[in-house]
């Protein structure tokens, strides 16, 4: 008896982003990543090409981190307060794709560092390692507005992808992205409206779509993880059935909600009910990863190396090529 | 359709074509390009404020005093008299343009559509719900023995051509028969009510009375109300009034006076106080035209579901719990002394019908007003009042909504809005170097921006890019008129110098976002209306645009901040306030009034507040002009020249 064919095709396609540079194309990077470019939804090879294989990028801060429960801290102790130091662990022990350095000591309550010390933290982390970079600003939009020029600057030539334009704070952000070459990380919470809004927003000042990363704040897993999903679901849906504002990739942001989820940061005193201490973060970072990768995102932001391994391993495995 | 043939008519300095059938005169044209001529007595050929430049062509005017020689020989006419029968090329006269004084209250006789074209384009047959007619009998004789009352009715029916037994007279009134009869020598004026299937003979007077016969039309808005007196026996407008509801220090909406009417038992109060709002208004325009109280025979009111359960002391908490309930949406009708109103005492009341707790008299009667019960072809039509009720429909069938778009285009939560009267700015221009130029209703200082100025704004700032497609200020454009003032943004439009308040007139980031929530409200339900029907954008054969905006809208505006959808503009219709129009209507025509019900009885409410894409509508519609740029193709076009 012959079956039904049940592919589906669809009109649309996510555009490919390719971050970072090699020298020939003017960089220093030794390794680029391209996301992007599927043609249908998440792992449904049978539809047709999926694109480019969803990356791990790692966290790295210019400050050491406030509150990190144990199970994540053993693994950084060492680098904490050296970014350039912390981007190479992350790179040649933990395997990570690119590195996402968030500035958040910039931020006036967390430190106040200056646009100078954000530039000399850049240029450490992009002369310690040779994979792409992501740089993400501290989400104070005076401040940002006042760093993330001179960052951008200093970094021009590399093609980082830079975050994050909002609604309300744009302009400053896309125009030294448009100046200096770097992909942008577009921002919505939660919203595929507004989501569209801001790329619609950024492409009226010229800014191709085609170096445009969406960032829809992401919920962990029990923290809103639904609603996340779903949002990433139809904006991947939107993409591929031909909307063009909507055909970007997606990057979200796993780590820091999980760990922070008190079901990563209760010890085994505090819920003797909840297994392990030690794995339950690790579980809790490694599902809401393994969840969202299923609704359509191409970069996944992460922290614990274990939680990366694993993934890693979940990804190979739905792209057929895992062991 | 017709077949009639249709010239193009150019209108300079405004340098705007449009294309008019022959037969409509140059103010029809003139109204049809939404380009304000003055005319006080709306298109009566009375007033000779409307006179005009026939640059190009010839038209067909009736000779008249009201244009001089001197004139004539500079080719003047009367914009209202003077009918099409060629391609021509009008120059209007700055007089004509801008002299207007009076303080415009009544938007309908002065500009959008005058009540003498809307009521030739209804069509409803003259026939009061009032009337007076003069009756003369045959005097009673030993041979002809018939009782005084009979010989009344028979008399009446001969007349009227009605069966006699719908024929009622309450028992006061043929309690004095005899006498009047009598002393009239068998010559009586017989004042006929029309109450559902029965004329009821409310009053019999000696002699022929039949001229002073009087109507009060009444549009009870939450905002404003607007009395007009109207001549029952010409089926001319004499004169309105328009006031601020007094309502307002119960709650600025209605939802909040029903929740104060509930919480304080002041049902009675609110009544009382709107009913002294109509007396007040009543008594101004009798002494001012001249008119006795006693020959004011019929009110008519038009107003939200609300509106009316206030003045009629209905009690309308159920209106804001679900499942949404009015107490009556059809109210038989009774005499108006029975609730205060100080007209005839024995004159009556009619209260046009709603069709929902959210879609009210006010929109059924705007229906009627513009005859969407005769198009043959899907028709739009938007009432933005407080909440923005929107039809969608022709003479088969009509569907209707609630968009809850809020107040904003009344001028209420816009720092320097206003409603629609005297020192209202109601058109804005904004030039490449972010220079201001406006003009003002009644053409004195500027004490704020009314509806129409306010939509005029968002566009001008949204193409000079002043503002982006979210509606956020550029705070990096080059003009001293952007500036912050207490943690926010704000454009400065008019100097205090030049203002008629002590401060500059602006537009603040506030006021624009509440201004795109509301347009994009209305936009959203007119998508799902549309959507709902299987229909799409192009199947509209015509938008009919009402509310208290101003005299004139730039429906271009409209379209560019995305609140209504991209349709050549020559099938959008600004048709001003037509809740009164409707009221006005009905006060003259049995039919009319009819027509209105049978709008009701008809409408389909669709509710969207439970529909799960309405909120998702107003969210991509809550951009300029929208998320989905591909519904706008003629904004996109302008926007990115």
């Amino acid at each position: 008896m012959q079956i039904a064919s049940v592919e589906e095709k669809w009109a649309g396609v996510v555009k490919e982003v390719t971050i970072g540079a090699t020298k020939e194309e003017g960089g220093t990077r030794e390794k680029v990543v391209t996301i992007g470019g599927a043609k249908c939804i998440p792992f449904m090879d049978f539809d047709g090409n999926q694109g480019n294989r969803p990356v791990i990028a790692m966290d790295v801060y210019d400050v050491p981190p406030e509150d990190w429960s144990e199970p994540l801290l053993k693994n950084y102790r060492d680098v904490v307060n050296d970014a350039a130091g912390w981007a190479k662990k992350c790179v040649e022990e933990y395997g990570a794709d690119l590195i996402c350095l968030k500035l958040d000591g910039t931020h006036p309550d967390k430190g106040n560092k200056s646009s100078d010390d954000a530039v000399k933290t850049v240029k450490s982390v992009l002369e310690a390692v040779k994979v792409p970079l992501i740089i993400w600003g501290c989400e104070n939009d005076e401040k940002d507005n006042e760093v993330l020029p001179k960052v951008s600057e200093a970094a021009a030539g590399e093609r980082c992808l830079l975050g994050g334009a909002t609604q309300e704070n744009y302009k400053t952000i896309t125009a030294v992205c448009l100046a200096d070459g770097h992909n942008l990380i577009t921002q919505a919470p939660v919203d595929i409206n507004i989501g569209k809004q801001v790329n619609i927003l950024v492409t009226d000042l010229g800014f191709p779509l085609d170096r445009i990363v969406m960032f829809q704040t992401t919920g962990a897993l029990g923290y809103g993880i639904e609603y996340c999903y779903s949002i990433h679901e139809r904006g991947r849906i939107a993409a591929l059935s031909g909307d063009g504002q909507m055909a970007t990739p997606v990057i979200c942001d796993v780590g820091h909600e999980a760990w922070r989820a008190k079901e990563a940061k209760a010890t085994d005193e505090e819920a003797p009910q909840w297994g392990s201490f030690a794995e339950r973060g690790i579980m809790w970072e490694t599902i809401t990863a393994t969840t969202l990768l299923q609704s359509g995102v191409d970069i996944i932001r992460m922290y614990h190396p274990q939680a990366v391994s694993i993934v890693k391993d979940h990804i190979d495995q739905l792209s057929g090529k895992g062991s | 359709m017709s077949e009639n043939r249709t010239y193009k008519i150019h209108f300079l300095p405004n340098d705007t074509f449009v294309e008019i059938e022959e037969g409509n005169t140059v103010l029809d044209a003139a109204h049809k390009a939404s380009i304000y001529v003055n005319s006080i007595c709306g298109g009566d050929g009375v007033c000779g404020k409307c006179k005009v430049i026939l640059s190009k062509g010839t038209a067909d005017a009736p000779p008249t005093s009201l244009i001089s020689g001197e004139e004539a020989e500079k080719d003047y006419v009367l914009a209202c008299e003077a009918k099409i029968v060629e391609d021509l090329q009008i120059l209007i006269p700055q007089e004509t343009r801008l002299e207007g004084k009076k303080i415009l209250y009544d938007q309908n006789e002065q500009h959008s559509l005058t009540w003498a074209a809307a009521v030739n384009k209804a069509e409803f047959k003259h026939n009061p719900l009032v009337k007076k007619i003069f009756l003369t009998m045959e005097a009673p004789t030993m041979d002809d023995t018939v009782a005084d009352h009979d010989r009344l009715c028979q008399a009446i029916m001969m007349d009227q051509g009605v069966e006699l037994n719908t024929i009622q007279t309450s028992i006061t009134i043929v309690k004095k028969l005899p006498e009047i009869l009598r002393q009239g020598n068998w010559s009586v004026t017989a004042t006929l009510a029309r109450r559902g299937p029965v004329l009821e003979v409310v009053e019999v007077q000696a002699g022929d009375t039949s001229k002073s016969n009087f109507g009060i039309a009444i549009d009870i808005g939450t905002t404003t109300v607007v009395t007009c007196l109207m001549d029952l026996g010409s089926s001319k407008v004499v004169d309105s009034e328009a006031i601020y509801n007094s309502q307002m220090k119960f709650g600025e909406d209605y939802i909040q006076r029903i929740i104060y009417a509930i919480q304080n038992s002041a049902l009675d109060e609110m009544q009382r106080s709107i009913v002294s709002d109509i007396n007040k208004s009543v008594l101004a325009l009798v002494e001012r035209q001249g008119v006795e109280l006693k020959n004011i025979t019929s009110v008519v009111c038009a107003g939200n579901t609300a509106m009316i359960h206030f003045l009629l002391c209905l009690d309308p908490e159920n209106i804001r719990k679900e499942p949404y309930l009015p107490t009556a949406n059809v109210i038989s009708p009774f005499r108006a002394s029975q609730i205060g109103i100080e007209i005839n005492p024995r004159g009556i009341l009619y209260a046009l019908p709603s069709v929902g707790a959210y879609v009210g008299a006010d929109l059924t009667s705007g229906a009627a007003a513009i005859r969407l019960d005769k198009e043959e072809f899907p028709c739009l039509f938007i009432d933005i009042g407080t909440n923005g009720e929107i039809v969608l429909g022709n003479r088969d069938w009509m569907v209707c909504c609630s968009a809850s778009a809020g107040p904003a285009f009344e001028g209420s939560g816009v720092l320097h809005g206003m409603r629609a009267s005297e020192g209202a700015v109601e058109i804005i221009h904004i030039t490449k170097d972010y220079e201001v130029s406006y003009t003002t209703i009644g053409n004195v200082k500027p004490k704020g921006v009314c509806g129409s100025g306010l939509l005029d704004c968002i566009a001008e700032l949204l193409r000079r890019g002043i503002i982006d497609r979210s509606g956020k200020f550029q705070k990096d454009i080059k003009s001293g008129r952007l500036r912050k003032k207490e943690d926010e943004y704000e454009f400065v439009l008019i100097e205090k110098s030049e203002t008629g308040i002590d401060s500059d007139i602006v537009i603040t980031q506030a006021d624009i976002a509440n201004l795109v929530r509301s347009k994009g409200a209305i936009y959203a339900a007119i998508s799902i209306l549309i959507e709902s029907m299987g229909l799409s954008v192009d199947d509209l054969h015509c938008i009919y645009l009402a509310g208290g905006f101003g005299n004139y809208l730039n429906v271009r505006n409209a379209i560019t901040i995305g609140m209504l959808p991209d349709l050549p503009t020559s099938r959008i219709q600004f048709v001003g306030n037509t809740s009164l129009v409707g009221a006005k209507m009905a006060s003259i025509s049995e039919e009319a009034f009819e027509t209105v019900h049978k709008i009701a009885s008809q409408m389909t409410y669709f509710d969207l507040m439970g529909n799960p894409k309405y909120m998702e509508g107003f969210m991509s519609a809550n951009f300029l002009p929208h998320t989905n740029l591909n519904e706008f193709p003629s904004v996109a076009e302008e926007l990115s020249n």
